[in-house]
C-alpha cells in the first residue's frame, strides 16, 4: 500500500518535472528551411502580418475583400502582429526560428535592412516583373529605400515623412507669415517673437525624446547644415557640419526654445507648444485634437526632408508558389486605388505616382490642403543615411547620443564616441555579410 | 566645569521623575510622544496612498473624459462633461468580449493548472521520501533561474511544429510550467512543524489525507498569495500570448488593447483607459475576495500551534 502510493507521488513529481521542462527549456525548432517543406502541399490563405499602422485594421480588412473579389481562389488572412514595427520584427524573428512563416510582413525603415542583409526577405525584382508590376509608377525615392546589392526587398506601403506643424493663431500673434521657416536659421530668428507670444507655462517648439525616434526628425537638421550621420558605410557624425547641427540642437535646447517630449503631438494638439516637427501619419489625430487652426509646411532647408514609415515584404523561406501569390497581393494592396483608400484613412502618403491624378485624391486634396502639404513635399525628400536605418541599433543609438547632448555634453565628444561605436558595429556585424 | 556638574544632574531629572511618576504618566506621554509619531504616520500613509492611488485615479477619471479634455493644462481632475463613449467605444471598435473571454480562459487554465502542479509537486519534494527528490528540486531551481526571454524561441519553435499556432493549447500549456509555486510551496511546508505531521501519519492518514488535513489548511495563507501572484501574472501576460495569437480568437486582453493605441499617430487615450479599467475590474474583485481568505488562513494557522 505503502508502496503503491509512493510510487504514485514519483510519478505525480515526475509529471511535476515533465511541466516545468516544457515550461522552461522546450526543444530546438526545426531546420528553416521547414517553411519552405509546403511547397508541394496545397497553398493555404496568404498571411498578411500587420501591425495595422495608423490604426487601419478596418481599411486593411476592406482591401483585403476586395483583393479576394477580384482574385477568385486566393484567401488572405490578417494577423495582429504587433502593436509597432519593432513588435511586428520580433514576431517575425520567432517565426524564422520556428517555421511557420507569414507571406506578406510589415517592415518599417530601421527593420527591414537586417532581414534583407540575412537573406530572410526574398528579392523582389524578379517576382514583380514576372508579376507585370509597373514599378515606374511607384514614387521614386520611396521605390528605391528598400534597395540593397542591387535588388529591391519591399514596396512602399505605410510611408511616411515628418511636417513643420504650426499654431496658426499664435504664429499671427507673433506677426510672423503664414508659412514654415525656410531654414532653422530663420527659425532662431522667430523664436524671439515667438516666445513674446506663447504665454507662460507654454514653450515655442516641441521634438520627441530620442527614445521616441528624435533621430529621425534630427536627421533634417544635420542634414540642412550640411552633415550627415553616414556616407555609405562610413559614419560622420564628427563631421563639423553635424557638428555644427548638434550644437545648434543643444543651443535650443538651453534657451529653453525647445522641450522635449514622449509625445509633442498631444501637447502642440491641446496647445502647448507653437510649433512640432511630426510624422505626416499624425495629421489625422492632431486635426481632430486641436481646437484652433492647424497648419502645416515643408521642413526647413533644402531638399532636407527624410522618408520614413513602412514597406511590405515577402519572407525568402515560403515556396515560389507562395510568393508569387503574395507578389499579387501586395501589388494589390499599394496600387492607385488602394494607395488612396489607405492614406486617406490614415495620413500616410500615396506611394503611387498616378494616385494623385485620380479625381477621388484630386477631391480630397481640395478639403485638405494640410494633407496637400505632405505630398507636395514628396520630390523633395532624401533617403535616410545608413548609420540609422541599416546599422543595427542605430536608430536608439543616434537619439541616445542625442538626449545627452540636449542634456549639456559636449556635442564634439559625443560625436565622435558614436562615430567610433557605430564603426565597431558596422565592421562587426555588416562588412562580413557585404 | 559648571558644564560637568550641570550635565549629569538633567540627565537624571527626567529619568527619575518618569520612574516614580510611572503609574499616573506613562500614558500621558506616550500619548504626547504618540501624537507627533501618529501626525508623521499619517503623512506617510497619505503619500503612499497618493502614490498608488493618484495613477489608478488619473486612469479612472481619464476613462471619462472627452478627448479634447485628456492634454489640457491645467490638469482636469474631474471629467466634465462626463462621457461613457469611451467605453462604448473599446466594446465596438475592437472585440473587446471576444479577448476577454480568452483572457479568462487562458488565466483560468493556466492558474488552475499551476496551483495544482505547484502544491503537488513541492508536497512530494518537501514531506514524501522517495530517491532522486534532491535532484528533482535541483532541476525544478534550475528551471526558476532561466528567463522566459531566452526559452521563448525554441519554445515557440517547439509548438509551431505540433501546429498549435493560434490555439488556445499554443498558449497555455507552455505557461504551465511552475518553478516558483514548486519552490515557494516546498519551503513553506517545510516549514511546518513536522510533529503535526507525525502525529496525523500515527493517526493513519494517507499522503492525499495528510495534504487535504493537515498541510493545505496550515499553508492557507502561502497558498493564496501563490495563487494570487499567479493569476495576476496570467492575467497580465503580454509576450508569449502575443508570439502565440493571430487574432481575436485566441488572444487575451493585454495583446487586444494595443489594437486601441494608433502605433504611428495620436493615440486617441480616453478608449485605452476605459479598456484599462475594464481589464483591472476582474483582479480587483478577486483580490478583494481571496484577501479574506488570507486573513481567515492567518487565523486559522494562529490557532494550531
Amino acid at each position: 500500500m505503502n508502496d503503491i502510493t509512493r510510487r504514485g507521488f514519483l510519478g505525480l513529481a515526475g509529471a511535476a518535472g515533465v511541466a516545468v521542462g516544457v515550461g522552461a527549456c522546450a526543444g530546438t525548432g526545426s531546420s528553416p528551411s521547414a517553411g519552405a517543406g509546403d511547397s508541394g502541399a496545397a497553398v493555404g490563405p496568404i498571411e498578411f502580418w500587420s501591425n495595422h499602422p495608423g490604426t487601419s485594421k478596418e481599411v486593411e480588412q476592406k482591401i483585403i475583400t476586395a483583393f479576394e473579389a477580384a482574385n477568385p481562389g486566393l484567401k488572405v488572412k490578417l494577423v495582429d502582429a504587433g502593436k509597432n514595427y519593432e513588435e511586428v520584427a520580433q514576431k517575425f524573428n520567432a517565426a524564422l526560428a520556428g517555421g511557420q512563416l507569414p507571406d506578406v510582413v510589415v517592415a518599417s525603415d530601421v527593420t527591414w535592412f537586417n532581414f534583407a542583409l540575412n537573406k530572410q526577405f526574398a528579392p523582389l525584382d524578379d517576382l514583380l516583373s514576372s508579376a507585370g508590376v509597373k514599378i515606374d509608377d511607384y514614387v521614386n525615392a520611396l521605390y528605391n529605400d528598400y534597395k540593397f546589392n542591387g535588388s529591391h526587398f519591399a514596396l512602399p506601403y505605410a510611408r511616411s515623412t515628418p511636417l513643420f506643424y504650426y499654431n496658426k493663431p499664435m504664429w499671427q500673434a507673433a506677426g510672423l507669415e503664414d508659412r514654415g521657416p525656410k531654414d532653422w536659421n530663420e527659425f532662431k530668428d522667430w523664436t524671439a517673437k515667438l516666445q513674446a507670444v506663447v504665454g507662460s507655462g507654454k514653450v515655442v517648439f516641441e521634438m520627441a525624446d530620442g527614445s521616441n525616434y528624435l533621430d529621425w526628425y534630427f536627421q533634417n537638421m544635420a542634414w540642412s547644415f550640411g552633415g550627415a550621420y553616414s556616407k555609405e558605410w562610413t559614419p560622420t557624425f564628427s563631421d563639423p557640419k553635424t557638428v555644427e547641427a548638434g550644437k545648434f540642437l543643444q543651443d535650443l535646447a538651453a534657451a529653453k526654445t525647445v522641450k522635449f517630449n514622449k509625445a509633442p503631438e498631444a501637447d502642440f494638439g491641446a496647445g502647448l507648444a507653437a510649433c512640432i516637427l511630426q510624422s505626416t501619419g499624425s495629421l489625422g489625430g492632431i486635426a481632430k485634437a486641436a481646437k484652433f487652426e492647424v497648419g502645416t509646411a515643408f521642413l526647413p532647408g533644402d531638399n532636407d526632408c527624410p522618408t520614413g514609415g513602412a514597406g511590405v515584404a515577402v519572407p525568402a523561406g515560403i515556396s515560389d508558389t507562395r510568393k508569387k501569390n503574395a507578389v499579387k497581393f501586395i501589388e494589390f494592396l499599394t496600387n492607385p486605388e488602394n494607395t488612396i483608400t489607405f492614406t486617406q484613412a490614415t495620413g500616410y502618403m500615396p506611394v503611387r505616382k498616378s494616385a494623385v491624378d485620380l479625381p477621388a485624391e484630386k477631391d480630397f486634396l481640395a478639403k485638405n490642403p494640410n494633407a496637400k502639404t505632405a505630398i507636395e513635399q514628396l520630390p523633395h525628400t532624401r533617403s535616410q543615411d545608413y548609420a540609422r536605418v541599416f546599422v543595427p541599433g542605430g536608430g536608439a543609438r543616434i537619439g541616445k547620443a542625442l538626449d545627452q547632448i540636449v542634456q549639456g555634453q559636449d556635442v564634439t565628444t559625443v560625436f565622435k564616441a558614436l562615430d567610433a561605436e557605430t564603426q565597431q558595429v558596422i565592421d562587426a556585424q555588416i562588412k562580413p555579410k557585404l | 566645569m559648571s558644564a560637568q556638574v550641570v550635565g549629569p544632574t538633567f540627565d537624571e531629572a527626567p529619568q527619575r521623575t518618569g520612574r516614580r511618576r510611572s503609574p499616573h504618566n506613562v500614558e500621558a506621554s506616550t500619548h504626547h510622544r504618540g501624537r507627533g509619531w501618529t501626525v508623521a504616520g499619517y503623512v506617510g500613509m497619505v503619500l503612499v496612498v497618493l502614490v498608488v492611488a493618484v495613477p489608478l485615479f488619473w486612469i479612472a477619471i481619464t476613462s471619462f473624459k472627452e478627448r479634447q479634455d485628456i492634454y489640457v493644462r491645467p490638469a482636469q481632475w474631474w471629467p466634465s462633461p462626463a462621457t461613457g463613449g469611451n467605453y462604448h467605444d473599446v466594446t465596438t471598435r475592437i472585440p473587446f468580449y471576444d479577448y476577454f473571454r480568452n483572457s479568462f480562459i487562458i488565466t483560468a487554465v493556466t492558474s488552475a493548472t499551476k496551483i495544482v502542479l505547484g502544491v503537488l509537486s513541492a508536497y512530494a519534494l518537501a514531506l514524501l521520501r522517495f530517491p532522486g527528490r534532491k535532484v528533482v528540486f535541483l532541476v525544478v531551481i534550475a528551471a526558476l533561474m532561466v528567463p522566459n526571454q531566452i526559452t521563448v524561441i525554441s519554445n515557440y519553435a517547439l509548438v509551431a511544429q505540433l501546429g498549435w499556432r493560434n490555439t488556445y493549447q499554443g498558449i497555455i500549456i507552455p505557461l504551465a510550467g511552475v518553478a516558483f509555486g514548486t519552490f515557494l510551496m516546498r519551503n513553506q511546508f517545510l516549514s511546518l512543524p513536522g510533529e503535526i505531521i507525525e502525529a496525523a501519519r500515527l493517526d493513519g492518514a494517507g499522503p492525499m489525507k495528510l495534504l487535504w488535513r493537515v498541510v493545505l489548511p496550515m499553508s492557507w495563507p502561502t497558498l493564496v498569495a501563490f495563487s494570487l501572484i499567479t493569476v495576476v501574472n496570467e492575467w497580465n501576460e503580454y509576450l508569449w500570448p502575443f508570439l502565440m495569437s493571430d487574432d481575436e480568437r485566441t488572444a487575451p486582453l493585454p495583446v487586444g488593447l494595443t489594437l486601441l493605441q494608433n502605433n504611428d499617430g495620436v493615440t486617441n487615450w480616453g478608449p485605452v483607459m476605459a479598456g484599462t479599467v475594464l481589464a483591472m475590474l476582474p483582479v480587483l474583485v478577486l483580490f478583494l475576495f481571496l484577501q479574506r481568505q488570507m486573513i481567515k488562513g492567518l487565523t486559522a494557522g494562529a490557532v494550531k500551534s
